[in-house]
């Protein structure tokens, strides 16, 4: 190398040192230092941003007078912290959709949390909050189609559960769990459990697996003594469960009744199994779908051992009497006859899904003026309800149809009603519908002689507000194997309606075998070896309005949408309860543990009790899931079972930081305090010592703390109750309510269909909606994702139960209709009826259907097709791009019946529509009914 | 007098035919009942409401009337239900009940007729309360006269005393009390009223306490006012004078005193009688005795109208019948007053 070459070769290697030495100065790799505050590095001399310092706490930068944080947190730092916990969670929430979706949300997620850390006041941090969600949510696509999730497996539904769990955690609309309603009980010394452990939905087979070792001695009547004896509040005064709305008539016939289908402690003890009862086999799909294993038609193999059995005045007649294969469908046409006025039988008819049999609709409407008893099939045509009962190959078959397609578990719970145990026509004829189960009107036969029993048990006595006795079926399928327990003493303890301590105390007097323990007999009892815990079948909760005085005057002001109330009796909602934050803050306030031991209960965050089975076939509760796990994460995480006071109280800074900075409240000061008062509706008056004082105290413990409201803020929590406890209930249905007590109850074996009621819109939830928030069908609301689109809470919840046409996310109608019907001048009737569908529906079968009469004695009562009448005209016009037009005239000289009829009733609009992509099949129905205009 | 009689007896009926008809207007007048539910729960609910003639139903709304519920099927379907109006469901009402149709129960015991249920506990209620009455009466009266003959001594201070103490505790409180003291702690007594298998001796038991606690107040009741009256006239003229004309003190007291301080006393047990059947309201409920009182609260909680009314009846029409025989008893007892004389 020449030497001119190496010399250039050196200087080049210095200039390149020299130009490494030079970069190490600048901006890039300086860790700025402005401790001058003159907005330039002290090491570098590179322009800086202002490390912002608010000593005199003006809320203004002390150097560059920017607006900062000068919140109730300890620092701008901590209040980023929580906000980019919140951020993450949601991301965490989403999950993977797919690799090109996941890099973009982790790059929104990335931008987001930048933006955060460079915000300094609190409307910047949530303004730098909701751009990256509203970024990660662009992510996604909304979903749109029509969708059905109904036949996916348990385990899928599990995850879909806890997708719909965490949205509304996360939004506050399960409210704040206190407690679930397990607890303690005693069994008297002679009493065997079918086990010691309890099993959630099932309990410890006391009647079934248990058996009684010895007499009680307070019995007086000796045949009675090795009865187990038990209590009620309140002798429901029938056993009558086809026309009952609660459910103390069916604690009292279900120990007379049979079904199909019943559940059996496991051999292991720590669960159940299902077995056949009534039914001789397994049901078998009549039209199954190999792919989904479901079907909408099953049928069972009749037993042909069954015998009825009574201790009555009929024994002579019907004690030891077979059961026909037409008794099997009595008890349908009992409960769809309209004229009957069976409470059952409407809810029946007007059931949907599973849990509707097809036809029964149709059967009920036609029967709205036939007399009461069992109606000949001759007039009223029930060949068309999905049940029936046949021979085929020298066997008996019962087969029955239900509106949505099931797989066999399910097919086996929806026809295991004891609703459906074979009565003969000829006993409902001898002691009349309105005697059946019952007394009759002068009390000259009882509930004893008005039954007939395939169940465990057959009723022995009964005396109206004091006792109901049963003695053992010796024809029940499994007398032999089960139900070792030679009979039931139900006492009607009348003052346990008011007196808590009234069973205990029956107990402890040797009066009956078992008892809950009321919290105050706990500490003497919780340790004694005749105690026993047990799981409970509700959470009880705290109610949320989190509603904005704009969204509640929507909802339920002069117009609103859930409710009209007149504008002096609008509820003046506290806008703290709008916050998250100070939701959340409420939630880890209340220390549910103490409060658990304190009252005899069991401690949870939990929205459904663990009897809740997400999987029942296998006895699978939904509480131990993962989904479940992670979508209560946030209540549970560094908490004592969702208790906090640390938590409690940076949550109640958050809030007041943001509501202040959102304008809700304005501070005010050490003597003159802002009040934030939450008002408490509970159920009944007991309640104020019993749960309010304990709510009082821990929230206003964690919040009227200086270190936490700085003497700035008072919250307030006061009791209200009505003059019963569904006061309370209406409050929350109506929004009239802060903070509102109440469990509801659903299916603890269809979990998934029991969060309907979180829904704010009313028909899904079935006006049971108790906590308000949000709209769940606004997909842009919050994010929620299943399998790799965005939905609305309300969307995916009724994909999964129903099947849904989904619209940007949102739930959609599948179909619309209109119609513009008009009486001609001559009296005929003409019309359109426009029937829009969404892309994927196929129709079938359309029609109107008139419901009519001429007679007063409605003998000629009918129902008839609009076709059918001679010189109509009926054109049904499908233009293959969603709309189905349907043109049609009747001529009145034609069809006077139906001109009459139509103007008294409508028309109703008739078809079946299916979806194939989503595998939905509706069989036709009466869908609407439509009016003429004069 | 028997003019005056039926005169009494006439506008006891009329008052009762008021009474009830404000209580079933004034009822129903009340709003009506929601049903919270699933859609089929809920037109369950409201079809069977229509089929009593609480509501009416149509497909389209009524001009400028509000709907007690809307409901909406899945499919759009819109059912509106109004209530029946107040005055057509009384008419209604009280054309049955000239027929003697006082209707059957709806919750408390469906399809029973409401006067069964009421006859079957009106037998249980009369026999604790007039037992009651026939036990508070004697020993009211007697605790009473004692205090008033040993008046101003010890004997009179401690009667008076614990009357004043044990008149201001209600019955309800007393059994519960009682039921904790000898039921539940000692096992003396019944827990609850005895069950119609029990055997007759537990069922003589059952009657102690309600018997007891409902006679109590009585019984402080009569003894106060004995025991005024009877110092009111022990101080009289004329009993100085029956002394005076050589009667024993026991036989001015019989004689003159005790007949003369019975006059505002006679007439006061029938009223009592009123008052204890009010107080057995809350005390059938705690000892689960099967009774009209207790009844009645249920059936005002369950809203069984038809039981309502038949049991307001039944307690209307003691009232105001044992008004008449309290008229007509101060004629009986006391000759100068004459019912009805001009």
């Amino acid at each position: 190398m020449k030497k001119s070459t190496r010399i250039l070769a050196l200087a080049l290697v210095l200039v390149m040192i020299a130009a490494a030495f030079v970069s190490c100065k600048d901006e890039k790799d300086c860790e700025h230092v402005d401790a001058d505050h003159d907005l330039k590095c002290d090491k570098c001399g590179a322009d800086v941003p202002c490390a912002h310092v608010d000593e005199n706490k003006d809320k203004k930068c002390d150097y560059c007078g920017a607006e900062v944080y000068g919140g109730y947190l300890e620092s701008i730092e901590d209040y980023r912290a929580y906000m980019k916990a919140d951020l993450k969670a949601l991301v965490e929430s989403i999950g993977s959709v797919s690799v090109d979706v996941d890099a973009k949300i982790k790059e929104a997620q990335t931008a987001g949390e930048t933006a955060i850390d460079a915000a300094y006041t609190t409307n910047d941090v949530q303004k730098a909050f909701s751009d990256a969600k509203k970024a990660i949510a662009d992510c996604i696509p909304l979903a749109n189609g029509v969708f059905s999730f109904t036949s996916k497996s348990a385990a899928e539904k599990t995850e879909i559960l806890g997708i719909l769990e965490a949205y509304a955690v996360r939004n506050g609309i399960t409210g704040i769990t206190m407690f679930e309603n397990g607890g303690y009980v005693m069994y008297n010394e002679r009493v065997t459990l079918g086990t010691e452990t309890y099993i959630p939905g099932y309990g410890f087979g006391v009647l079934a697996e248990g058996a009684l070792t010895g007499e009680l001695a307070s019995e007086n009547k000796a045949e009675w003594k090795r009865y187990y004896h038990t209590y009620e509040a309140a002798d429901p005064g029938t056993a009558n469960y086809l026309d009952s709305q609660g459910s103390d008539v069916g604690d009292v016939y279900g120990y007379i009744g049979g079904s199909y289908y019943t559940v059996f402690m496991n051999d292991t003890k720590d669960g159940y199994d299902w077995v056949k009862e009534l039914a001789a086999t397994e049901p078998q799909p009549m039209n199954l779908n190999e792919e989904t294993k479901q079907a909408t038609t099953w049928r069972f193999e009749l037993r042909t051992d069954l015998k009825y059995s009574t201790l009555g005045k009929y024994a002579d007649k019907y004690n030891n009497l077979a059961v026909q294969p037409e008794d099997y469908i009595t008890p349908f046409k009992l409960l769809l006859n309209q004229g009957n006025d069976y409470y059952r039988g409407g809810e029946l008819a007007n059931g949907s899904g599973a849990s509707y049999i097809v036809g029964a609709k149709e059967y009920y409407d036609a029967t709205k003026e036939a007399p009461k008893g069992i109606l000949d099939d001759s007039k009223y045509d029930f060949s068309k309800v999905g049940v029936k009962v046949y021979q085929e190959g020298g066997k008996w078959y019962f087969e029955f149809t239900l509106g949505a397609a099931v797989t066999e578990y399910y097919a086996k719970y929806y026809i295991s009603s004891s609703l459906y145990q074979p009565v003969p026509k000829s006993f409902i004829e001898l002691v009349g519908v309105d005697n059946f189960l019952q007394f009759s009107e002068d009390k000259s036969s009882t509930p004893v002689d008005n039954s007939l029993s395939l169940g465990a048990y057959i009723f022995e006595q009964w005396d109206s507000d004091q006792q109901i006795v049963y003695k053992k079926n010796p024809n029940y399928v499994y007398a032999s194997t089960k139900y070792a327990i030679e009979g039931i003493h139900l006492n009607i303890l009348k003052a346990a309606s008011t007196d808590k301590e009234a069973g205990i105390k029956e107990f402890l007097a040797g009066k009956i075998d078992a008892s809950g323990i009321p919290d105050t007999y706990l500490e003497q009892y919780s340790s004694d070896p005749r105690t026993r815990t047990t799981s409970g079948d509700s959470c009880f909760k705290l109610n949320m309005n989190a509603l904005d005085a704009e969204t509640w005057e929507k909802m339920f002001g002069e117009n609103g949408i859930v409710t009209q109330t007149p504008k002096d009796q609008y509820w003046t909602v506290e806008p703290a309860l709008n916050n998250g934050h100070f939701r959340q803050a409420l939630s880890y306030a209340f220390n549910r543990d103490e409060f658990a031991v304190a009252k005899g209960s069991i401690s949870s965050v939990n929205y459904l009790s663990s009897n809740y089975m997400s999987d029942p076939e296998n006895g699978i509760s939904y509480d131990m899931t993962d989904a479940h796990k992670k979508a209560v994460a946030s209540l549970l995480e560094d908490t004592q079972n969702g208790y906090s006071l640390e938590l409690a109280r940076d949550y109640f800074r958050m809030a007041l930081d943001e509501l202040e900075a959102s304008g809700a409240y304005q501070p005010g000061t050490p003597e003159n305090p802002t009040v934030i008062e939450l008002n408490i509706v509970w159920m009944y008056p007991t309640h104020e010592e019993g749960y309010h004082k304990y709510v009082k105290q821990y929230w206003e413990a964690a919040f009227n703390d200086e270190s936490v409201c700085g003497n700035k803020y008072k919250l307030d929590v006061t009791f209200a109750v009505g003059e019963d406890y569904m006061f309370a209930y209406d409050s929350m249905m109506l929004g009239q309510f802060d903070i509102g007590f109440g469990s509801i109850s659903g299916n603890s074996l269809d979990p998934l269909g029991f969060f309907e009621v979180l829904s704010s819109d009313q028909e899904i939830s079935g006006s049971f909606t108790l906590n308000w928030g949000l709209d769940t069908n606004d997909p842009l609301g919050d994010i929620l994702v299943y399998n790799g689109m965005r939905w609305s809470f309300d969307a995916l919840h009724q994909a999964s139960t129903a099947g849904a046409a989904v619209k940007d996310g949102a739930l959609d109608a599948m179909y619309t209709i209109d119609s513009d019907i008009k009486a001609g001048a001559d009296g005929s009737v003409e019309g359109t009826i426009t029937i829009k569908y969404m892309d994927g529906v196929k129709l079938n079968e359309v029609d109107g259907v008139i419901f009519g009469t001429n007679a007063d004695d409605y003998s000629d009562y009918n129902e008839v097709s609009v076709q059918s009448f001679e010189g109509t005209t009926w054109n049904v016009v499908d233009d293959g791009n969603g709309t189905i037009t349907v043109t049609f005239k009747v001529a009145a000289a034609d069809a006077k019946w139906f001109v009459d009829a139509a103007y008294a009733n409508g028309i109703d609009v008739y078809f079946g529509y299916d979806v194939a992509a989503a595998d939905i099949h509706v069989a036709p129905a009466y869908i609407k009914t439509v009016d003429i205009t004069k | 007098m028997w003019k005056y009689i039926l005169k009494r007896i006439g506008l006891a009926v009329v008052t009762a035919f008021i009474i009830l008809s404000l209580t079933f207007i004034f009822m129903k007048m009340l709003k009506p009942e929601r049903f919270v539910g699933t859609y089929s729960q809920r037109m369950a609910f409201y079809t069977s409401q229509e089929h009593s003639g609480y509501l009416v139903s149509t497909k389209t709304p009524r001009e400028g009337e509000t709907y007690v519920e809307k409901l909406t099927s899945k499919a759009g379907e819109e059912t509106y239900y109004y209530s029946v109006p107040v005055m057509e469901q009384y008419v209604h009402w009280l054309g049955n009940i000239l027929h003697w149709d006082w209707g059957v129960s709806k919750t408390i015991e469906p399809n029973v007729k409401a006067t069964v249920i009421i006859g079957e506990r009106l037998v249980t209620s009369m026999k604790i309360n007039i037992i009651s009455v026939l036990i508070s009466v004697p020993a009211g009266i007697a605790l009473g006269i004692w205090a008033a003959l040993k008046k101003n001594t010890m004997t009179d201070h401690v009667i008076s005393t614990m009357v004043m103490i044990f008149i201001s505790v209600p019955s309800f409180v007393l059994i519960t009390f009682l039921m904790l003291l000898l039921c539940y702690q000692n096992a003396v007594l019944p827990t609850q009223w005895p069950n119609p298998t029990d055997p007759t001796s537990q069922k003589v038991l059952g009657y102690i306490l309600p018997v007891f606690c409902l006679s109590f107040g009585s019984i402080c009741g009569y003894c106060r006012f004995t025991r005024a009256e009877l110092c009111e006239v022990m101080e009289s003229d004329y009993l100085l004078l029956a002394r005076a004309k050589g009667l024993t003190r026991n036989q001015s007291i019989t004689r003159h005193a005790l007949r003369n301080a019975m006059v505002p006393i006679f007439p006061s047990i029938l009223a009592e009688f009123i008052g204890i059947m009010g107080g057995s309201m809350v005390l059938e409920g705690l000892y689960g005795i099967p009774g009209i009182g207790g009844l009645f609260v249920n059936a005002l909680n369950a809203k069984d109208y038809n039981v309502l009314f038949v049991d307001m009846a039944i307690f209307t029409s003691v009232s105001l019948l044992a008004g008449v025989f309290l008229d007509i008893s101060y004629s009986i007892i006391d000759p100068r007053i004459r019912m009805g004389a001009k």
